[in-house]
């Protein structure tokens, strides 16, 4: 109980500390405003911001999804497929998964290297009910537990800034180039 | 105005055994604060979302506010939190019209304003207003669930006499001014202005149409699956709800919070 204290205590402070700072001098239109705290496949507790300071690709999933999930993940890794390697270093990829109960780090962990997914720019998390709603709304993103366990819920990927400012989304799963464009250009250069 | 709580007669046997719960589990029902929590006993109830094979849907017991919040309430929490007041807050977090029916952004209007039920907050407001509130907002299914009940039933969606009260409700114009809460007569939860007063946020508004729907043909298509489509009020409320976005506002749209049953603060 004692040890549950400290370790509470421990989050509520790096939460607000990074929380409040970090975020005076973002955009206003910058989904980075959200406060949400993702465990990630390596057992990291990091905020929505993790991937702040790179174009970022986000989605949402859950790893026991029998087919539009494994689809979602090769989807975004063609698409980054299609940059030059210095473009494809600059981005971050985020997927956050809604269920947590099943989606621990292990598990995630297994999905990326069943997926071969690039850990040093991608990152696997997981979300508990009310961060992972907050995520959704932020995105645009919806989600419905089913009764059997499964989840009925978009094919959404969303491009975001360095700040966190939405700057294209598909849903579409191949090809669609007016997307590709629009990472190619925000993976361009480095931030001036 | 109303007497403050429903006649003890009009509460059923269930609703008294969730006050008990909340005695037990020392949470108080009423804290001196003038929006209660007030204990909703979980059921197995048909939703009209459609939901798979499975006809029930379980909801366990949970708390909800008495009434949505009041303008007072939300001036209250502003001011606690000033990054949530009007002008203060990120485009992320909330649209160009939140709260641009206040006077201020620290001042609601009238002295009567202050009893109507808030509303032209975002999603994102709503979220934080409960968070503070150590609440959260009550999900769809809890929602469907309270606004089941009729003062004398916990169920009477079957009872087309107490649908079409709701539906006149529903018919007066949206131009008229926001009535205040607690104006007319509680159900047997004590939960009052269910129906009737405006529309209302709920935690996960973004579950409720199919996750590919497109709103504007959800009348066509998404529609055929819903259940119980003589329900024309709970209908609306899932295909408004469903469409919008989180930082969207409405002159008509509030929202009030809920606590799990047993975790109370």
């Amino acid at each position: 109980m004692k040890r549950l204290v400290v370790l509470l205590a421990g989050v509520l402070l790096y939460g607000g500390g990074s929380g409040l700072c970090a975020k005076t001098d973002l955009p206003s239109d910058s989904l980075y405003h959200l406060q949400a705290r993702l465990l990630t496949q390596s057992a990291k507790s990091v905020g929505f911001d993790v991937n702040r300071g790179h174009p970022t690709l986000v989605s949402m999933f859950y790893a026991s999804c029998p087919a539009a999930c494994p689809m979602l993940i090769t989807s975004m890794q063609v698409y980054e497929s299609h940059l030059a390697p210095a473009a494809r270093n600059r981005l971050r990829v985020l997927l956050v998964s809604f269920d947590a109960a099943r989606d621990t780090p292990s598990q995630l962990e297994q999905v990326a290297g069943l997926h071969r997914i690039d850990l040093s720019r991608w990152t696997l998390a997981s979300a508990p009910e009310n961060d992972a709603r907050k995520i959704a709304a932020g995105l645009g993103f919806s989600y419905r537990a089913l009764p059997d366990g499964s989840f009925d819920h978009s094919l959404l990927i969303t491009l975001v800034d360095r700040h966190g400012r939405v700057i294209a989304t598909t849903t579409t799963l191949v090809n669609d180039s007016r997307f590709l464009a629009k990472l190619e250009e925000a993976t361009a250069r480095d931030e001036p | 105005m109303t007497p403050r709580s429903v006649p003890l007669a009009r509460r059923t046997e269930a609703s008294l055994y969730g006050l008990l719960a909340v005695a037990l589990l020392g949470g108080s029902a009423t804290a001196g604060d003038g929006n209660p929590f007030l204990p909703v006993t979980g059921s197995e109830f048909r939703s009209a979302l459609p939901s798979g094979k499975e006809d029930l849907i379980k909801v366990p017991g949970f708390l909800l506010q008495e009434h949505p919040v009041t303008n007072a309430e939300f001036l209250a929490f502003v001011r606690a939190n000033p990054q949530w007041q009007r002008g203060a807050t990120p485009a992320a977090m909330a649209g160009g019209d939140y709260l641009s029916q206040w006077l201020t952004p620290l001042n609601p209007g009238s002295h009567d304003a202050e009893s109507q039920p808030v509303t032209r907050v975002s999603w994102f407001a709503a979220d934080a207003y409960c968070e503070a509130q150590g609440a959260r907002l009550p999900y769809w299914y809890e929602w469907e669930l309270a606004a089941a009940a009729s003062p004398s039933k916990r169920d009477a969606r079957s009872d087309a006499e107490w649908r079409q009260q709701i539906l006149d409700w529903y018919a007066r114009p949206a131009s008229a001014p926001l009535p205040q809460v607690r104006q007319g007569i509680a159900n047997v939860y004590g939960v009052h202005d269910l129906h009737g007063l405006v529309w209302e946020w709920v935690q996960d508004f973004n579950s409720l149409l199919p996750a590919d729907a497109d709103p504007e043909k959800f009348c066509g298509s998404g529609a055929q699956n819903l259940q119980q489509k003589e329900n024309y009020a709970v209908l609306m409320r899932i295909a408004l709800l469903g469409s919008m976005q989180a930082t969207d506002t409405g002159h008509a749209l509030g929202f009030r919070c809920a606590r799990d049953l047993r975790n109370p603060q």
